[in-house]
């Protein structure tokens, strides 16, 4: 074998960073430790002599740096040579990637089906499946695990992969993959798991990258009890792990709109990039109902921007890192005006005799339907309620509350927390710059147990409306 | 110069002087040898466009600074799971894990076991330098016994644990084919090293299973030392508690993972769903208006295993079959605890407001205490439906509401399934109130047994003994 076809090592002194695991590796003592300093990198480059280099490479395999040790090129003077291009050098790559490229969604007519009678975590599960999920993650947690048995049965059918995580640690970094991927994942859990769950959320915003939280909310805190509470108001609002965070967070009353709120929350979250949370709670997810489907489903493509694994996509990354301030505060920005737009697009609220209402009952979730069989009996008595029924509680709906507050001598918050959705309420308000906001009385209750219809007839019977 | 390197380090402080072309690892660190060996893999293996990288947090948090190829950073300990995530979502992607000792052998702990244990085909790379490097050289889970570090100034001692042996580890578990220990503190180990890390991902592209390499690599800076120290320290004291070499070798294995593509086709999906697109024949000329005007609200109520919850379901599902609205909801409130079963269900012909059932029209009682209990909350003018088998002495009807005694329990015996006694209770509550007409109840039976036809005629007589149990009285 001759020299020409070994070629012998060459090296910008620059990219050299001194190491010296090169000096061990050549048998013929071709490379010693340097003595001068490179006044670019601070460092001390070794120094090469190469009369008696035979070409063997291994101080080229020795080199850690992509740029360090490399073959000698043709008709390069390496005492004088600085990297500009590369291809100049090395030769062009022989593949260099792609424009990133989308594969789109498709919406496809489904058959008209007779109404399902099934409860809400079976809906939901529905939901995804016609929005176009077969990837399902998670971790089995009372109240919601029938929603995940459901995805179990069917997704093998279709296919699709349903994985029992190890925890919901993992369950949510396996999201931030296959969402990563440009697939349509999802989870479902209930509060503890939800909690557990944060971190991964956070790192989803930050990455910018989709995934559906079916949170089926149960008693805290810590283990509390398996009985329906609204209790993650707050960390769906407030407290989507580190960092500057806020998803879509639906509140859905009926097995039917689990199953709608899911479809859209799918939709959604690849429209934003961006996490979105179904709250729903045990009651809920418990409760049989008639869910009529719909008239299409989904076969999602591939977006643009997905890291799929695939000559189209490798140029593309998912990271939350920005090392550079700025580079992060724009990010943030970039966020911030995601988050602005969330807000202005996507409030949702269901208004039920609310237009003329004196005393406005604000509830969501199963109280809800409490509160609307009140709304009901009161009328039935000739008094003026109504119900104001969030189906976002982030975005808080404040566009559609501003016409109720107008004739609105009064206000009851309904619910089964410990005022985390009145919380909600007065920021909401507050950040609105709604200054006559009617005086706020409440019906709540923890543990498990729901405000009944009854509760909420009395609390309004017994207090008279001001004049 | 491996082409699945970038020409220039973009996200390197956007390329900044000599960062385009320079890592950001410090002399001597083992990483830069390790991407370059799985640069030259990728290459070999012509993957670059299939090649996703989960870089994890640690020193290589900046892998994708390098790689041309796919990338995502995973949080901390997490990159298995991410890893997942990606080969599910495109089987044909090749993944890579590439993950340090904070993050593999500590935090992520359970990520990598359990994701070892899967087997699915992804290929990590595991860089043991027996410290912390990013965070400033504090103990990792691999610090030597004795060795100092930030957080262990003293030495590792025995209160502090004893590092953990990963690879050995993983090759316990039967999920991984492919473990390998290697270093990188001479020629021939690089070379070893090299040609493991080429085994794994070729394991990945066949499709085989699960490959786990370990590098024992050098981190000069916090171990305090020359990178020749270092070197030296690796091969004569850290390879001595860390053995080198294969420790588990199932290669030979046929490749199993394949799976199909998704199914989207639209009668598939519904199928699978149990959508029906043949309307169950409507029996109900107009709403049991009878009961109540607009809203019926029911409670079923009983031990757990009297079969409340499946007979309320019934009732729902009947009603749905008519065309109105209804709800089930099973146990409510506090009252609930301690091994009663009851269920509330509303039939509504617009929309169920309130799917609970504090004041029923209708209560089925399968023991005294739920009489006792919710008899008195029957409306004026309801109906009470109750087992005289269980229950001998039922207390007065309250006023205005009519009771009926039926042997639920009974009739189900000499029908020689005790389980059917919800379904003898459907008949009475059928014959009572003629909420709905029979063949409704019969189809929602049939519909909820379609899967089980061998007991429907089983079902049906013991909705008929209902029935006539009533008719006798």
């Amino acid at each position: 074998m001759t020299t020409k076809e070994r070629p012998k090592p060459f090296l910008i002194p620059h990219y050299c960073k001194g190491c010296g695991r090169c000096i061990d590796s050549c048998n013929k003592h071709c490379i010693t430790a340097g003595t001068e300093i490179d006044p670019l990198t601070g460092l001390v480059p070794v120094n090469l002599d190469l009369e008696a280099c035979n070409g063997c490479g291994l101080c080229i395999d020795a080199c850690p740096e992509p740029y360090g040790l490399s073959p000698m090129p043709e008709g390069v003077d390496p005492s004088n040579f600085e990297l500009q291009d590369p291809a100049k050098l090395f030769g062009e790559k022989q593949s260099a990637a792609p424009p990133t490229s989308e594969i789109p969604d498709q919406i496809i007519p489904l058959p008209r089906v007779e109404p399902l009678v099934i409860k809400g975590n079976y809906a939901a599960a529905v939901g995804a499946l016609l929005a176009g999920c077969r990837h399902f993650f998670g971790y089995p947690i009372t109240p919601s695990t029938e929603g995940a048995e459901l995805m179990a049965k069917l997704l093998p059918k279709l296919d699709g992969f349903f994985l029992q995580a190890v925890s919901e640690v993992a369950t949510v970094n396996m999201m931030y993959g296959a969402g990563g991927a440009g697939l349509r994942a999802m989870t479902f859990t209930s509060s503890p798991g939800f909690s557990l769950m944060l971190e991964g959320i956070s790192y989803m915003i930050g990455s910018e990258l989709p995934g559906v939280f079916i949170n089926v909310m149960r008693g805290g805190p810590g283990l509390g009890n398996i009985a329906p509470e609204q209790t993650d108001i707050k960390l769906a609002c407030r407290g989507l792990g580190h960092g500057n965070t806020h998803a879509i967070s639906f509140t859905p009353s009926t097995p039917q709109e689990m199953l709608d709120l899911t479809m859209l929350a799918f939709d959604l979250s690849f429209k934003y990039r961006n996490p979105v949370v179904v709250l729903g709670d045990g009651y809920l997810g418990q409760m049989t109902g008639k869910v009529t489907l719909p008239s299409t489903m989904k076969r999602p493509g591939i977006p643009a921007w997905a890291v799929y694994g695939d000559a189209k996509h490798r140029a593309n990354i998912n990271t939350s890192i920005y090392l550079d301030e700025t580079d992060l505060e724009k990010h943030n920005h970039k966020i911030n005006a995601k988050y602005e737009l969330m807000e202005k697009n996507e409030q949702r609220a269901d208004l039920f005799c609310a237009d003329d209402a004196e005393v406005l009952i604000v509830a969501c979730n199963t109280p809800a339907r409490m509160a609307k069989g009140a709304v009901e009996a009161l009328r039935s008595d000739g008094i003026k309620a109504g119900l104001f029924r969030p189906i976002t509680v982030w975005p808080f709906p404040i566009d559609l509350l501003r016409k109720p507050l107008e004739k609105a001598k009064r206000i009851v918050v309904v619910e089964a927390s410990n005022g985390q959705l009145e919380d909600e309420l007065r920021l909401a308000v507050s950040k609105a710059g709604i200054q006559s906001l009617p005086p706020v009385d409440s019906v709540r209750h923890m543990g498990g147990i729901l405000p009944q219809l009854e509760e909420i007839v009395a609390e309004v019977k017994g207090k008279k409306v001001a004049a | 110069m491996s082409t699945v390197f970038y020409d220039k380090f973009e996200r390197h402080s956007h390329a900044e002087g000599l960062k385009g072309r320079s890592t950001h690892y410090c002399p001597g660190c083992g990483h830069g040898l390790a991407h370059k060996y799985l640069a030259s893999a990728i290459e070999t293996l012509g993957i670059q466009d299939r090649t996703v990288i989960v870089s994890p947090v640690g020193c290589s948090v900046f892998l994708y600074y390098y790689f041309d190829v796919g990338n995502t950073q995973a949080a901390h300990g997490r990159a298995p799971a991410v890893a997942i995530g990606h080969k599910l979502a495109n089987p044909d992607s090749i993944v890579v894990s590439y993950q340090g000792d904070g993050d593999l052998a500590s935090i992520g702990l359970a990520e990598i076991v359990s994701t070892a244990q899967m087997g699915l085909p992804i290929t990590v790379i595991f860089i043991n330098n027996a410290i912390y490097g990013m965070t400033g050289g504090q103990m990792a889970p691999t610090t030597l016994m004795g060795q100092e570090s930030a957080t262990s100034p003293y030495g590792r001692n025995q209160y502090m644990g004893q590092p953990m042996k990963m690879a050995e580890l993983i090759s316990a578990l039967d999920g991984p084919i492919y473990v390998e220990r290697v270093a990188l503190f001479d020629a021939k180990q690089r070379n070893r090293a090299e040609k493991a890390i080429l085994k794994a991902l070729k394991l990945q592209v066949e499709n085989k299973g699960f490959a786990f390499i370990e590098v024992l690599s050098e981190c000069p800076l916090h171990l305090k030392m020359t990178p020749e120290e270092a070197e030296k320290w690796v091969k004569e004291t850290m390879s001595q508690v860390f053995p080198l070499g294969v420790k588990k070798d199932l290669t030979e294995t046929e490749a199993w993972f394949n799976p199909p593509a998704a199914i989207f086709d639209p009668g598939m999906v519904m199928t699978v769903i149990g959508g029906e697109n043949q309307a169950p024949k409507r029996n109900c000329t107009s709403f049991p208006a009878h009961i109540a005007p607009n809203d019926i609200s029911l409670k079923l109520a009983g031990a757990g295993g009297d079969g409340a919850q499946t007979a309320a379901m019934l009732i729902a599902q009947a009603a749905v079959n008519e065309g109105f609205d209804a709800t089930h909801i099973p146990s409510y409130g506090p009252e609930s605890r301690g091994g009663t079963s009851y269920a509330d269900v509303h039939i509504a012909v617009g929309e169920v407001l309130s799917p609970a059932s504090p004041r029923p029209n209708i209560l089925v009682a399968f023991n005294a205490p739920s009489l006792a209990k919710f008899g008195p909350q029957v409306k004026s003018g309801g109906t009470i439906v109750y087992d005289s088998s269980t229950i001998s002495e039922p207390p007065p009807a309250p006023a205005g509401v009519k009771q009926f005694g039926v042997p639920f329990t009974g009739i189900a015996l000499t029908l020689g399934k005790p389980v059917v006694k919800n379904v003898v209770a459907l008949g009475a509550l059928q014959a009572v109130t003629n909420i709905f007409p029979t063949d409704t109840f019969l189809t929602a039976i049939r519909q909820a047994l379609k899967e089980k036809a061998k007991v429907i005629p089983l079902n049906e007589e013991a909705f008929a003994r209902g029935q006539k149990a009533v008719a006798k009285q």
